[in-house]
């Protein structure tokens, strides 16, 4: 018996090495980013962004070796399928495409209006490989291949670029939402809740951004930009939400962290600036003759961050007022917001998921036509308390000859 | 029927573990969709139920197994029968858990590595552990609740922290009413895993204090049933729905979800980790029940004999028994939990302890 498991253990050495399929770092190919766009002619075509290890690493060293090669190379490829355009690809690379790395999808304009999101993931969200977290964006007034060819200064890796541009300016802006394909894919198969997706524009000379000189000048002449947000039906875009929309949509789901909203005083507009610190959106619905009304109730909680007219924003009796006035624009902003999306006709509200929850039997009565002719005319009520607790590091702006 | 001792404390652990083992893997009671913790919780009364008719059953005949007790109660011929069908119940659903976990290594981690191979593996550590005896295997068990348990805290805390849960996912509770819970219940989720303790007959003589033997199987089925829920819920409210029940194995995409400060992401080790662990206590101790049953049947008296072959022959059936992971599932879902889940761990147990019952009244009064 012993000497049956010594040889069994001897024949495990060869099992457990762990040396199945093993692939070597050099072997990979690590794409950060991957464009999907439609050829128009049923075709995908895919352009994938991969990493050149050497010009990443060592950061801050630029004349390392005189290398002067950007950091990333695309490769791009065509076919029927996305399985297809992904292997195809190998024609051109000369290592295995990676994608456990890969952090943004970009689809296309066409491709997201025509055949929709859901073709374009269901091949992503099968791969082992490839990460649900993986960012989505729809690139407009330009191909995805485009957007993800241009390289851009300060973030070495593109698609890093997006990524925290995505993040930052959701939190301190809070007009574009960091959607992931997680919480696409989550809102697709439900309905009540559309998801929206930022789209992303490529500034500037398309073939410029594409050389190197694009990040040796100070103001490049291609540049990713954030600028709206594509509202989805059924997987596919139908439209575009952008500035105050996007924002009040943004509002209404919870989603704004910080932002600011600018107030008229006294005849005099944008005189006031509101910043906001915190926010928390709530959204209530009861049914009203046997038809849901939604109460919107936004608290937020901020600071005075400029003033243009003589007022002394110290004074406890006045912050009441502006207060109540920032109260107001919140207000109009959300009521616009929720208008806009009656009009679109499209649920990214939330609000159809929220009715379900509450009372699922009449959800199923309103469901099938929930979007076309329930949702729009829906009654909508907001209410927003605005508190300010600071004024910054001044009471009163400089010219204080009439303070109030 | 080997000659071991395992006490109560360990009995806990391995019923702990055996109940989570491939539970957590799949989208357990997914068609009860957001009233899946409602399925999970029923199956787990039902369990604590078929768990008390065990008990009752064994303690009629406290030193002996099922495999030696039906004998005396239906006599040889039917014993036998009941013995043997039990045996290859053991032994296919062993198979089971073991294709199971193949393929969601295969699917998820080895797509490249042929599943004879990774089956076969997991399966050599099993027989190792089979051939050692349930004195060892217990105690593999006792250091593997540490570790899972302290993956599922880690993992647990990193998903409340990450900030993905929205339990509002789990509203409307009942929105159809009892039915579709109820349904869920009695086609799986009373079954898997609750029901499948039934092979805990085959360890029960072993644990000597019949009192604390009691509590542990109680609080085991209890503590696994909170876990469960608790554990389907969070990946109901990180996912959604839709996305649980379309996905393969909901809690590896929940792992995936997290992302943490830029580097505390990619954990699927943990999910690995805690899977394996689970894989490796519920095929050991089917198999173990199996190779068991054969030698009572059989009359083999040194059961090490009959491991390696009995473990040849269930690396078959888990490679024959389904040619593809659809089939298998389909399986597992429509045709295993009607025709032997429910006559083999509900309606025989049942019959038997009637039967039981009634004998030994007589002999009381024979007594008397």
């Amino acid at each position: 018996m012993k000497r049956v498991t010594t040889w069994i253990s001897g024949l495990l050495l060869l099992f457990l090495a762990g040396c199945w399929s093993s692939q070597e770092l050099p072997d990979l190919a690590l794409i950060s980013a991957v464009g999907m766009d439609a050829t128009g002619d049923g075709q995908y075509a895919a352009t994938f962004q991969v990493i050149n290890p050497g010009n990443v690493a060592g950061e801050g060293t630029l004349s390392r070796g005189g290398s002067e090669s950007p950091p990333v190379t695309t490769y791009s490829s065509t076919g029927p399928t996305m399985t297809e355009v992904n292997r195809r690809v190998s024609e051109k690379v000369s290592r295995r495409p990676y994608y456990a790395h890969t952090n943004l999808l970009v689809v296309g304009e066409q491709l997201a209006r025509e055949e929709g999101l859901e073709k374009v993931f269901d091949a992503f969200e099968r791969d082992p490989e490839f990460r649900t977290t993986t960012r989505v964006i729809i690139a407009e007034g330009t191909t995805a291949g485009e957007f993800v060819t241009a390289l851009t200064s300060l973030d070495k890796i593109p698609a890093n670029k997006v990524i925290k541009t995505l993040e930052t300016t959701e939190s301190f802006w809070g007009e574009h939402k960091d959607t992931n394909m997680r919480e696409v894919l989550k809102h697709v198969g439900q309905s009540g809740h559309e998801p929206l997706v930022s789209i992303f524009t490529l500034h500037g000379d398309e073939e410029k951004g594409k050389k190197i000189d694009n990040i040796q000048t100070t103001s490049p002449e291609a540049r990713l930009e954030a600028t709206g947000m594509a509202v989805m039906q059924d997987g596919k875009m139908i439209d575009r939400i952008s500035n105050e929309a996007s924002r009040g949509a943004l509002w209404v789901l919870d989603d704004i962290q910080k932002t600011a909203v600018s107030l008229d005083w006294k005849g005099q507009k944008d005189a006031l600036v509101f910043q906001i610190v915190r926010n928390k959106t709530d959204v209530s619905v009861r049914i009203q003759d046997n038809l849901p009304v939604f109460d919107i109730q936004v608290s937020t909680e901020g600071e005075v961050g400029e003033a243009h007219v003589p007022i002394n924003v110290s004074n406890p009796f006045l912050s009441g007022t502006v207060e109540k006035k920032s109260g107001e624009e919140i207000k109009k902003i959300i009521e616009q917001a929720v208008a806009k999306a009656q009009e679109l006709q499209t649920d990214y509200l939330g609000f159809g998921e929220l009715l379900h929850r509450k009372d699922p039997k009449l959800w199923r009565k309103l469901e099938k036509t929930w979007n076309e002719d329930h949702f729009p005319t829906v009654e909508v009520n907001v209410n927003a308390d605005a508190y300010i607790r600071r004024s910054g590091l001044r009471n009163e702006p400089t010219f204080s000859e009439d303070v109030e | 029927m080997e000659k071991a001792n395992i006490y109560a404390g360990q009995l806990f652990v391995l019923m702990f573990i055996f109940e989570l083992g491939s539970a957590l893997l799949i989208p357990l009671g997914i068609e009860a969709k957001q009233d899946v913790w409602l399925a999970i919780f029923f199956g787990m009364l039902g369990g604590l139920l078929l768990f008390f008719v065990h008990l009752r059953l064994h303690l009629y005949y406290p030193d002996k197994t099922p495999p030696e007790f039906v004998k005396e109660l239906l006599g040889k011929f039917f014993g036998t029968v009941v013995a043997c069908i039990y045996t290859v119940y053991f032994l296919y659903i062993a198979a089971r858990v073991l294709r199971d976990f193949g393929e969601m290594l295969v699917t998820f981690a080895y797509n490249e590595t042929p599943l004879f191979i990774v089956n076969a593996l997991f399966l050599l550590t099993v027989v190792y552990g089979v051939y050692k005896g349930i004195e060892v295997i217990a105690r593999t068990g006792e250091l593997l609740f540490v570790i899972l348990y302290a993956l599922a805290i880690a993992g647990f805390v990193l998903v409340v922290v990450s900030g993905l849960i929205d339990f509002s996912y789990l509203q409307p509770v009942l929105e159809d009413g009892f039915k579709p819970v109820l349904q869920t219940v009695f086609t799986e989720t009373w079954y898997v895993p609750f029901g499948e303790i039934i092979v805990f007959t085959m360890i029960y003589p072993y644990v000597k204090n019949k009192k604390a033997m009691k509590k542990a199987g109680i609080i085991a089925i209890l503590l696994s049933g909170v876990n469960l829920i608790v554990t389907m819920s969070i990946n109901i409210a990180v996912l959604g729905v839709e996305l649980t029940a379309r996905t393969q194995f909901p809690l590896l995409n929940t792992i995936h979800s997290i992302q943490i400060a830029e580097f505390l992401e990619r954990l699927d080790v943990f999910f690995m980790i805690a899977l394996i662990i689970g894989g490796f206590i519920k095929i050991s101790l089917f198999f173990y029940a199996g190779v068991i049953s054969v030698s009572v049947i059989c009359n083999v008296k040194n059961k090490s004999k009959l491991v390696y072959p009995i473990g040849i022959v269930v690396l078959f059936i888990s490679l024959t028994q389904a040619s593809s992971y659809a089939e298998h599932m389909y399986e597992g879902i429509t045709i295993v939990p009607l025709y032997m889940h429910l006559p083999l761990q509900v309606i025989v147990p049942v019959f038997l302890l009637i039967v039981a019952f009634i004998k030994n009244r007589h002999k009381k009064e024979q007594s008397l």
